[in-house]
């Protein structure tokens, strides 16, 4: 019985010492000058438009992330060919390589004195690196495992079954895709969403390297609270922050009201 | 519609799933494929459905090379051991899935022609679910039916689009014993009503018995014999079917079903000499289990009328005759 409780306590201290206390700690810091000084520091021009920008990420990233997921997770179950093996590994190099690398490998590419294709693009009058279509670039990078991750196991696990019964009852590929698998593994997806979500919200490293971090121009939530803290101006740095957590909390909180019954403990 | 299968064969690696398989298949015939797993019944059925291309050789269905066509335009109705149910439908909704993909309200049909097409379906619904005894139940998702509900209306599924073949991959195969012997009873009805051509897979030859009309016996992806129940069973055209088909005895190195082995109490011409080692009663069918010296032992199936007419008891020797009948003709 004792050891119980000693079990319970360390999982419940060990994420309080390192979730709970610190999130908590900003959410009274943003208010530490009133709830006015936060509500300002947040509703600035500068403010605003990076809670844009941030916008703009989630808004692009998302739905390019959420069908090549799918597609891919597609791929990945149900097509045997070659190279899958490799797809499969790949997916998961977001996860393994730093966002800071992430960023400079986009410079490499795109960077306009000598990047990979950044001269021809310059040319051409579309700019990449400093500039919103970088930014995107870099967050779906980031992003791009959440769907094909949460998707490949129940995509697996529905089997090919009710695939096979719907093109036995004449429905071609794209109906049988749209009326029964996509229905089948749209917990999956929906979860993927929530996760992807969550990390073009918070996305800092590799759209730090790739924004030139203009504020009002390129800075995107994340680049703004490193820039307030920067300037000593704490008030703006938590207040941010603040907003930030409640939007990565309310994702969060979408994903268990999705959650099937079932699976809610 | 018939089927005619011309010298199929399948491998999956190194693994041959059908060799040179050649067999017809009457129409409106309700047929069985009986066979240990792994012996290439499900993979034979899968040509069929067009679910699984054969390596070699063709499939015609009702005289038209259907070899090459893909599954959505066989018109071929298929049911999964594991009902393969459309979660996230209503009973309706899968047993009407066939027809609304079909019947498609395609753009400038009127709206009216459109409204008359759904009541067709919604009636043809209806229809179907009687058929399978499932009305009042259209409403229900199939997570809330039984095991053999939910067979039921993947059969109901199957039939709406009313295909020229029905094909059942081990459709009791994954329902309890009670269930299993009430549905066998009622495909059996149903192919009578129905009279679509049926082929389902089994490897219960109990339940290949009882249900078809013809049975294909297949090991190691070759047909070992086909035939009716009893053709099969009186009849068998090698060893594998004989041990397959009913149970059997060893009488001096042969093979013999048990109930054709009489038990005599003197020597006679043609018996072998053995010992009653027990005796089983299991209510009208009595068990000897016999040793017939050199360590070979053996059982015989009686009645208790002959049990008690003939006073056996354990330790008691007598002689075996092998009724010649079944006799197995050698392959």
């Amino acid at each position: 019985m004792r050891s119980k409780y000693a079990l319970r306590f360390l999982a419940l201290g060990y994420l309080a010492a390192l979730l709970g206390i610190p999130v908590a700690l900003v959410f009274i810091n943003a208010f530490q000058d009133g709830i006015g000084a936060a509500w300002e520091a947040v509703t600035t021009p500068e403010a605003q438009h990076a809670f844009y920008m941030t916008f703009v990420m989630v808004a692009v990233a998302v739905p390019l992330n959420t069908v090549f997921g799918i597609l891919c997770a597609h791929a990945i179950v149900r097509q045997r060919f070659r190279g899958r093996a490799l797809l499969n590994a790949m997916v998961d190099l977001p996860f393994a390589v730093s966002p800071v690398v992430v960023g400079l490998a986009l410079l490499l590419v795109y960077g306009r004195r000598d990047g990979w294709v950044g001269e021809w693009l310059a040319e051409q009058g579309i700019q990449v690196i400093f500039s919103t279509p970088g930014m995107i670039l870099a967050t779906m990078f980031v992003s791009l495992p959440f769907v094909v991750r949460e998707v490949v196991p129940v995509l697996r696990e529905i089997g090919t079954d009710q695939e096979q019964a719907a093109a036995t009852l004449g429905a071609n590929a794209f109906q049988t895709f749209f009326r029964v698998t996509l229905p089948a593994i749209r917990y999956g997806v929906a979860y993927g969403v929530v996760l992807t979500t969550a990390r073009a919200l918070g996305e800092f490293g590799a759209v730090s390297v790739v924004s030139g971090k203009i504020s009002g121009q390129t800075q995107t939530a994340t680049l703004f609270v490193e820039e307030r803290f920067q300037r000593f101006d704490l008030t703006g740095a938590y207040a941010a922050s603040m907003v930030l957590a409640l939007l990565a909390l309310a994702t969060l909180l979408a994903m268990n009201l999705i959650k099937p019954k079932e699976a809610r403990s | 519609m018939s089927i005619v299968i011309d010298s199929v064969s399948k491998t999956f690696g190194d693994y041959v799933a059908l060799d040179d398989v050649r067999l017809e298949v009457r129409d409106g015939s309700l047929t069985a494929l009986l066979g240990p797993s792994g012996g290439g019944k499900s993979t034979l059925l899968r040509v069929i459905a067009g679910l699984e291309l054969p390596d070699s050789g063709m499939v015609r269905i009702a005289g038209q090379d259907a070899t090459d066509t893909p599954p959505q335009r066989r018109n071929v109705g298929f049911v999964f051991q594991h009902y393969a149910a459309f979660k996230h439908m209503t009973v309706a909704g899968n047993v009407a899935f066939g027809l609304t993909i079909r019947k498609q309200p395609r753009w400038g049909m009127l709206a009216r022609t459109a409204r008359s097409r759904s009541d067709e379906i919604e009636a043809k619904v209806d229809e179907l679910l009687k058929l399978v005894h499932l009305d009042g139940f259209a409403h229900r998702y199939p997570s809330q039916l039984s095991g053999g509900q939910r067979q039921r209306m993947a059969l109901a599924r199957a039939l709406a689009v009313e295909p020229r073949v029905l094909l059942l991959d081990e459709p009791f195969g994954a329902l309890d014993a009670t269930v299993r012997k009430e549905l066998r009873a009622w495909l059996r009805r149903l192919h009578d009503e129905v009279h679509v051509t049926t082929v389902f897979v089994t490897h219960d030859q109990e339940e290949a018995m009882e249900v078809a009309e013809q049975i294909v016996v297949l090991d190691h992806g070759r047909i070992q014999q086909v035939g009716t129940p009893r053709e099969l069973y009186e009849r068998p055209t090698n060893d594998f079917v004989m041990r397959f088909i009913g149970p059997v005895s060893e009488i001096g190195g042969r093979w013999i079903r048990p109930h054709d082995v009489e038990i005599l109490l003197e020597p006679a011409e043609g018996t072998s000499e053995a010992m009653i080692d027990r005796i089983l009663h299991l209510g009208f069918e009595v068990r000897v289990e016999l040793s017939l010296g050199e360590g070979e032992s053996t059982w015989v199936q009686t009645t208790r009328s002959r049990a008690e007419e003939l006073e056996l008891a354990e330790g008691q020797i007598v002689w075996l005759r092998a009724e010649t009948e079944s006799e197995p003709v050698s392959a």
